[in-house]
C-alpha cells in the first residue's frame, strides 16, 4: 500500500479572549491510497479541524498551525501558497459536509455548481460541463438529472442536496475525499442510501476516503480503519474490527458500553460521569484520566503516547505501556 | 377516571395546515394514539411524519383540525382556556436542543423556578427550597442555580431543562428527541437520568424520537409514524423482533449496527413523497417492496394482528 497522507505531530491553537488556546494537540494519523478511515469522537476533539487542516482550511486568524506536518503523496501541504492548495482542493482532495446547505450556494443552480468545478479545474466548455455534471448526476443517483440542473439547492431534499455535492466532490477524481458527518443530517433510510453510493463510488473511483463521524455504527459498517480522537488528541488506532473487538483505551471501552445499541437487554445504561473537557480546559496528563474507571496517579504525569496493543493497533494508554 | 383507563387516549388526530398558493399539508392525518400511565411511549419515524407535530397537539401547544383527546379523563379539547391553564401542569415538555430551550439572559434558578411562579406556587422561599431540591434530583448542585445557561455543556443544559419541565409534577411529559443533539458519552447519562426521574416520580413519556436503538432501549411501547399516519404499533419487544409492517422492517434494516461484519444498512429506495399531495390508497405504496394493485386503491386500517399490535398493511397477517 502507498501512503498517501501522513500527518505527524500536528498542533492547531485559537487566539480567544482568554489567549491562546490548543484545539489539536499532537495528532498523528496516516492514510494508504485507497483505504477508509474512519475518524470518531465527540465535538471538541478536534476530528473536523484534523480536516480542515489537511484541506488549508483552518480560518486564521484566529487558528494557527503551530507545529506539525502533513504530507500528501509526498508533499509537504503546509509548505504550499494559496494557489498550489486550491489546485490540489480541486483536483486532489475534496470534502463533502454534514449539511450540504452550507456548502452550496443558494442563488446558483446546481448545475452551474457542478459545472463550475469542471471548467475551473478540467477546463471544460460551457457545453461540455454541463454535459458532464449532467453525467455525474446521474451517476450519484439523481434521477431526472437535466432538469436537476435548473434547480437551485433549496429545490432539492436534504439527500438530493447531499448527492449533488457528493457529483461536485467527484468531478476531479480526487485521490481523498474527506467526508465530515455526510449522513449526520439526513433520516436513516436516507443515510442508507448515502452510504450505500459512497461505497459504490469508492470501489468504482478507488479513492482513499476519511469519513469523519460520532456515530459508532456508521463507522463499523463503512470503515476497514478507525482512529478514535479525545480532547485533541489520537487515543487509539487500528482495524475496525479489532477496535470493536478488543477496544484498548478505556474512552473507545466507555463509549461502546454506553451506546444503546451495544447495551442490549441492560436496564440501565454504562454512562462515561462527566463531561467531555473543552479546549483550554484539558486536564495534565492523560486527558481522559478524570473520567476513567482506571485512573492512577500516574496518568496525571504526562500525556501517554499511542503504545502498541496488536499490530497496526495502538492505544493512548499506560495500561499497555511494555 | 377509571383505575384501567389510559392516561391519554387521542382519537383520529389531524393537523392540516393551509399552504401558500392553494393545497392543504397534512402533518398529521387521523392517528390514534393511546399511552397508558407510567409507560414511555415511543413515536418514531424520519422527518415529515408528523412525530413533533403529534407532541405538540397532546400538549395543545398547536390546535387539531380534527380529532378529540382525552387526557387523566377529561375532554382536553374541550377546556376553557381557565381549565386548561390549570390542566396545563399535569403536562410538560423537554425539548432537543438545551442550546436553544433555555433564555440566556435568566439564571438557573429563574429557568426552574419559572413554573413555580407562573402557577403561584408558595412562597418565595419555598420556590427556592423546591428549585434546590429540583436541581439535585436531576444532578445539578444549588452552586449552579445563580449561572446562566451559557456556562453549562450540552448534558448539563439538559439536565436544567429537565428539572424546569418537572416543577410542576406533571403527569405526562413530551420528550421531543431529548437526547439527539448530545454528545454520545453524554446520552447515556441523560437517558439513565429520565428513567431515574420516570421511577421516583411516577411520570408518563411521550417519548419522540429517530433515534431507534435509544428507543429500543426507553420505550415500553412505540407507534411508528410515515406521512402524517400511524403504519404500526405494538409493545417494543414485538415490534423489534418481528416488524409487521413493511416500512418497520426498512427503517429497522436501515440502521448500521455497531458491529463490523454485521449485515450493511439495507436503503429503501427513494423519497418520502410530499405531505401536500400524499399517495392514494397506502401512504408508503410507492416505496413498499411487496405493495400490490390494492394498496393503490384502499386505505390500510390499523388493525390488530396479535395482542396490542397493530397494523396498517393489507398483506400483513396475524
Amino acid at each position: 500500500m502507498t501512503r498517501l497522507i501522513e500527518i505527524e505531530d500536528l498542533a492547531v491553537s485559537f487566539r480567544t479572549d482568554r489567549g491562546e488556546v490548543e484545539a489539536l494537540s499532537g495528532v498523528s494519523l496516516h492514510l494508504d491510497e485507497g483505504e477508509v478511515l474512519g475518524v470518531v469522537g465527540e465535538s471538541g476533539c478536534g476530528k473536523s479541524l484534523t480536516a480542515l487542516a489537511i484541506m488549508g482550511l483552518v480560518p486564521s486568524p484566529p487558528g494557527r498551525i503551530t507545529r506539525g506536518r502533513i504530507a500528501f503523496a509526498g508533499r509537504d501541504l503546509l509548505g504550499l501558497d494559496e494557489a498550489a492548495m486550491t489546485r490540489i482542493r480541486g483536483e486532489q482532495i475534496a470534502m463533502i459536509f454534514q449539511e450540504p446547505m452550507s456548502a452550496l450556494n443558494p442563488v446558483f443552480t446546481v448545475g452551474e455548481q457542478v459545472a463550475e468545478v469542471l471548467r475551473v479545474h478540467e477546463g471544460l466548455g460551457r457545453t461540455a460541463a454541463r454535459e458532464r455534471a449532467a453525467q455525474l448526476l446521474a451517476r450519484v443517483g439523481i434521477p431526472d438529472p437535466a432538469r436537476r440542473l435548473g434547480q437551485y439547492p433549496h429545490e432539492l431534499s436534504g439527500g438530493l442536496r447531499q448527492r449533488v455535492m457528493i457529483a461536485a466532490a467527484l468531478a476531479c477524481r480526487p485521490k481523498l475525499l474527506i467526508a465530515d458527518e455526510p449522513t449526520t443530517a439526513l433520516d436513516v433510510t436516507i443515510q442508507a442510501q448515502i452510504l450505500a453510493l459512497l461505497a459504490d463510488l469508492q470501489r468504482e473511483f478507488g479513492m482513499a476516503t476519511m469519513l469523519i463521524t460520532h456515530d459508532l455504527g456508521v463507522v463499523a459498517q463503512v470503515v476497514t480503519r478507525v482512529v478514535v480522537m479525545y480532547a485533541g488528541k489520537v487515543v487509539e488506532e487500528g482495524p475496525v474490527e479489532a477496535v470493536f473487538e478488543r477496544p484498548s483505551h478505556p474512552y473507545t471501552a466507555a463509549l461502546m458500553r454506553s451506546i444503546p445499541a451495544l447495551a442490549e437487554g441492560v436496564s440501565r445504561l454504562p454512562a462515561i460521569p462527566g463531561t467531555v473537557p473543552a479546549p483550554g480546559a484539558w486536564p495534565r496528563g492523560c486527558r481522559f484520566a478524570p473520567r476513567c474507571t482506571h485512573a492512577v496517579p500516574e496518568c496525571g504525569a504526562g500525556v501517554p503516547p499511542l503504545y502498541p496493543v496488536a499490530p497496526g493497533h495502538h492505544a493512548a494508554c499506560i495500561r499497555h505501556a511494555a | 377516571m377509571p383505575p384501567d383507563a389510559p392516561l391519554l387516549a387521542a382519537q383520529n388526530l389531524a393537523k392540516h395546515y393551509k399552504v401558500r398558493g392553494g393545497g392543504v399539508l397534512r402533518a398529521v392525518d387521523g392517528v390514534d394514539l393511546t399511552v397508558r400511565a407510567g409507560d414511555t411511549h415511543a413515536l418514531v419515524g424520519e422527518s415529515g411524519c408528523g412525530k413533533t407535530t403529534l407532541g405538540r397537539l397532546i400538549l395543545r401547544l398547536v390546535e387539531p383540525t380534527t380529532g378529540s383527546i382525552r387526557f387523566r379523563g377529561e375532554d382536553l379539547l374541550a377546556l376553557k382556556p381557565e381549565a386548561m391553564r390549570r390542566m396545563r401542569r399535569h403536562l410538560s415538555v423537554i425539548f432537543q436542543d438545551p442550546y436553544g430551550s433555555l433564555d440566556p439572559r435568566m439564571t438557573v434558578a429563574e429557568i426552574v423556578g419559572e413554573p413555580l411562579r407562573i402557577f403561584g406556587q408558595g412562597t418565595r422561599a419555598e420556590r427556592r427550597a423546591r428549585v434546590e431540591a429540583l436541581l439535585a434530583q436531576v444532578g445539578l448542585t444549588p452552586a449552579h442555580a445563580t449561572r446562566h445557561p451559557h456556562e453549562f455543556s450540552g448534558g448539563q443544559r439538559q439536565r436544567i431543562g429537565i428539572a424546569r419541565a418537572l416543577a410542576l409534577e406533571p403527569d405526562l411529559v413530551v420528550c421531543d428527541e431529548p437526547v439527539s443533539a448530545l454528545d454520545v458519552s453524554i446520552q447515556a447519562q441523560i437517558i439513565n437520568l429520565l428513567q431515574d426521574l420516570q421511577q421516583s416520580h411516577g411520570l408518563t413519556y411521550l417519548f419522540v424520537a429517530h433515534d431507534l436503538s435509544v428507543v429500543r432501549h426507553i420505550a415500553d411501547r412505540v407507534s411508528v409514524m410515515y406521512l402524517g399516519r400511524v403504519v404500526e404499533e405494538a409493545p417494543k419487544a414485538a415490534l423489534f423482533a418481528a416488524p409487521r409492517h413493511p416500512y418497520t422492517r426498512a427503517l429497522l434494516a436501515a440502521v448500521p449496527q455497531p458491529k463490523p461484519g454485521a449485515p450493511p444498512p439495507v436503503p429503501l429506495a427513494g423519497e418520502v413523497p410530499s405531505p401536500l399531495n400524499p399517495p392514494s390508497g397506502c401512504r408508503f405504496r410507492t416505496r413498499c417492496p411487496v405493495a400490490v394493485a390494492r394498496c393503490a386503491e384502499d386505505d390500510p386500517a390499523l388493525r390488530e394482528l396479535a395482542a396490542g399490535h397493530r397494523v396498517a398493511c393489507h398483506l400483513a397477517e396475524a
